[in-house]
Order: structure tokens, then sequence, then C-alpha cells
């Protein structure tokens, strides 16, 4: 199935690729306007909205140093995607891992964007399909859908500020399907509530946001920033 | 009155049975910590698993908070139980034991007597609830940290900020006080109206549970009921590590719990008042 469709994308690929240009040379200009950035760091706000968990904003600084490495430093409980912001983009820095296939353009917000599937070579990897929406004018990429293996769908929205000449997003928003929270109530010990929620769908989106602030670029972050200390906090 | 309201708490601190409720808050606490402390990465991720499928979920998540919140969970339901074994037998075990007559010659009024057995049973009561404070909350604190809160419900999660959550444990021992108060004054008055030492304090547990059995089972005939219970609102300081608060039910139930004890009280001074004391 898996091979039916690469070949049916191929297949695609070569006709866009003729009427449009190659979809890897707009993913290498996209690559190419983030790469200016070695590393940096950022005040991060960060906003929930999780079925079945009350989470209040936290706030906290986040460190990411080229090529994978990404750290958020905040105290108390988060809930994080389990793929980093810029997952994305790792997944497309190696253009020969992949087949892109232009997918036609849409319109995001206000901007017309080119529309491309990724498929990956490797079958053993995580990602299975990445869509992505670039801004052509500006190579950005403004939201991109990953389908994973182990997480399902994920729906990435990136808004761009002050720092998009550097393809730095202010705000990154995460929507995750999120199976319904539910454990016996001997478990989580909540013997005399009252059941409720029972016409709740087994199935919802999570929405995580994150808001960056005040980046300082390109400083030579110590790899020791990365490390996790003894306890999760 | 001081004199014997000294004299009250010298005749609670020197019953055995006085001392069950603190060994076995003491023993079930440290349980329950060391069982957290052995298995409880296992039990979070027990509880955690579908929402870790989506997400990674950062932090310390077990810790004295979270620890606390278990043991108060298991154990305030408990409670009255230990409470009705000291309270239950405070006029009657006078009564059985003969000495009630010997107490009354003393230049008290009845209402004096009643107030000084009601009051060393309030700071009883009290005291249960400090060492139940400190073990669960400083032991916690002590063995496994501080951190933000997660509140364990069986169909979601509240996450309480660590700087948001020390009140709200001193508040819910505050409504702790008031319902194990109410559950005090409850075999205080059945106390007044017999001269059996065991019989209050077994009717007491005997309502108790049977009032937490009408109050867990979601039978609709039950659910008509369970609002009059007093059962009921004393589980209500499970509300205040709700997000947002239920200001209004907590004032309600408070109310309710408070309105238990004095109408309790209220029938005790009366019936005890006018009590024929023959033995």
């Amino acid at each position: 199935m898996r091979t039916v469709l690469i070949t049916w994308l191929a297949y695609l690929s070569v006709v866009s690729a003729n009427a449009q240009g190659n979809p890897k040379q707009l993913l290498q200009a996209v690559n190419r306007k983030f790469a200016q950035v070695s590393d940096y760091s950022a005040n991060l706000n960060m906003q929930f909205n999780i079925p079945s968990v009350a989470l209040e904003p936290v706030s906290g600084k986040v460190y990411y140093k080229a090529p994978d490495k990404f750290r958020i430093k905040a105290t108390g409980i988060l809930f994080m995607p389990r793929q980093n912001p810029y997952y994305t983009l790792q997944s497309i820095r190696d253009t020969n891992a992949y087949t892109a296939v232009f997918a036609g353009q849409e319109q995001v917000g206000t901007v017309r964007t080119t529309v491309i599937n990724v498929i990956p070579y490797d079958n053993a990897g995580e990602l299975i399909l990445a869509r992505l929406w670039i801004d052509p004018a500006r190579q950005l990429i403004l939201k991109s859908q990953l389908t994973t293996k182990t997480n399902g769908t994920i729906l990435v929205e990136q808004f761009y500020g002050a720092m998009q000449q550097k393809g730095l997003p202010d705000r990154i928003r995460f929507s995750i399907d999120v199976a319904r929270f539910k454990v016996p109530k001997t478990v989580a010990i909540d013997l005399n509530s009252k059941s409720k929620n029972q016409s709740l769908p087994a199935k919802g989106t999570g929405i995580i946001e994150l808001s960056f602030s005040g980046y300082t670029l390109n400083q030579k972050l110590s790899d020791s920033v990365f490390r996790e200390e003894a306890q999760g906090n | 009155m001081r004199t014997l309201l000294l004299t009250e708490l010298y005749k609670i601190g020197t019953r055995p049975r006085s001392y069950i409720g603190f060994v076995a808050i003491t023993a079930i606490v440290l349980l329950i910590e060391l069982a957290l402390w052995l298995d409880g990465e296992a039990y979070i991720g027990f509880i955690l698993q579908s929402l870790e499928q989506s997400f990674d979920v950062q932090g310390r998540i077990l810790n004295g908070q979270l620890v606390a919140f278990v043991i108060l969970q298991t154990l305030i339901v408990q409670m009255p139980l230990l409470v009705a074994l000291i309270s239950g037998d405070l006029i009657s075990g006078e009564a059985a034991a003969g000495t009630i007559r010997l107490l009354m010659t003393r230049p008290y009024t009845r209402g004096e007597v009643l107030w000084a057995k009601f009051t060393a049973a309030s700071i009883y009561v009290f005291l249960l609830i400090l060492w139940l404070g400190l073990l669960a909350l400083g032991g916690g604190m002590l063995f496994f940290g501080g951190g933000d809160l997660i509140v364990l419900k069986s169909d979601g999660l509240i996450i309480l900020k660590e700087a948001d959550t020390l009140w709200r444990f001193f508040a819910a021992f505050g409504i702790s006080f008031l319902s194990l108060s109410v559950v005090s004054t409850f075999s205080l008055m059945l106390s007044c109206f017999t001269d059996n030492s065991i019989g209050p304090i077994i009717a007491s547990m005997a309502v108790i549970i049977l009032f937490t059995i009408i109050g867990t089972l979601e039978v609709p005939l039950f659910e008509r009921i369970t609002p009059f219970l007093f059962t009921t609102h004393m589980i209500v300081w499970r509300n205040l590590f709700d997000f947002p608060l239920d200001i209004p039910l907590l004032l309600r139930s408070s109310a309710v719990l408070v309105g238990h004890i004095l109408v309790f009280l209220g029938i005790s001074f009366y019936h005890f008042s006018k009590k024929d004391i023959q033995h």
C-alpha cells in the first residue's frame, strides 16, 4: 500500500514538477531560511486546552540548538507535544530522504499557500506523511499536518511576526488527537464523585499554544543547557 | 469551666481507645507513603497512560502535594469512625460507669458539663486532623518534595500550581474539621439518649456507613435523598481542589455542616438538661 502510494505520488510529482517547478526547491528554500539560526533562546508562554485536563498557562524559557536540540525550562507540570516544534523542519532537512509532491494551492488566512506532501522513504521512521502549507513568497511553513505512527495526526500552525526573516514563529499552535481520559474510580481514589460526561466522545482534540518572545539568536549555547536535570521540573 | 474542660480532656487522654485513631492514621499514612515511594511512578504511569500516548507530560508529578491529596482521599472517609469511637460514649459512658451522678454533684450546670464535653471532643477532632495534616502534608513534602498538584479524578485531571495548593489543603483541613465535628456532635447527641456505652458508637458508625452507601450508589431514588444527608456535604473538601472553585457549593455545604452541628448540639442540650439521671 505504501509502495503504491509512493509510486502514485512520485508520478504526480513528475507531472506537477513540470507545471510548478520542483517542490524540493521550495523546501530547500524554507530550510535555508531556518539554517541562519544555529541556536536561540527565548521566553515562552504555553497555553493548554486539552479535553479532561485543566491546566493553567505556564511560562518558561526555551532553548534550541541546530540540528535537533530543543529544551523547555519551566517550573511545574506541563503537557507538551511528543514532537518538538521543529520536527517538521528536521524531517525535510535531508531532501534525499523523502518524496515531495505538489498538492495544489490553498488559502491559509490571507496567504495563498503552496501545499506539498512529503513522504519519507524510511518505513521504520515515526513520520508517515507530512502535508505542508508553505507561503512561497516568504518561504515559511504556515501549517503542517503530520501523520505519525504512534501519535496519530498532529496539526501544527505557525504564526510569524518580527522574526519571520529567520523563519522563527511568534506563535505555534499544536492540535493533537487525544483519547478520552478515563480511569477506574478506585485507581483515582475518586469513590465519592458522581459519574458525569458519559456522553463525551471517545476522542477529542487537545490544543497547545506556544508563544515566543525575546528571541536571542546564535549565542553558541552549550550542550549542557539541553541536559535533563535529576528531577523533571 | 476551665477545670471542667481540663477534666474532660484528661478523661479522653487516659482512655486507651483515644489513641486508636492516632495509631491508625499513622499506620495508614506511612503505608500509603511507602507504597507510593516504591510504586508511585507505576501508579502515575497507569493513570496518565492514555494522555502520554499524545503528550509528553513533564515535571515532578509524584510529589508531596499529590501524596497528601491521595492520603486525604483515602482517610477522610474513614475518620468519622475514629471520632465516633470517642464522642459516642462521652455521656453514655459516664452513665454506664455510674460516674454521671457524681459529675452532676459538682457546682456546674448540665449545660456547662455538656459544653465541656463537646469542647473536649472538638479538641480531640482538631488534634486528629492536625496529626493527619502533619503526617500527610509534612511527611509527603519531606519524602517526596514539593511541586504542582495533579488532582486525580476518574474522568479528568486538574493541575494546580504549587503556590496555589497550600491554602487549599488548610481550607480542606478546616472543612474536614467541620465534617468531623458533625459526626462528633451526632454521636454526642446519641450518647445523651442512652446509658449504654457501645450503643451510640455503633449507631453513629451505622448511620455514617448507611448514608455513605446511599450517597455512593447512583440510583435515581437515592439521588433525590443524597442532598439531605450530612455525609454528602462532608466530602465537599474535595471541591476545594477544583478549578475554578465552586464557591456557592462550598459555602452552602459548610453552612449545612454548621447547621447540623447546631441542631445536634441543640437536641443534646435540650435532652441532657431534662434527662432523668437514675444511675
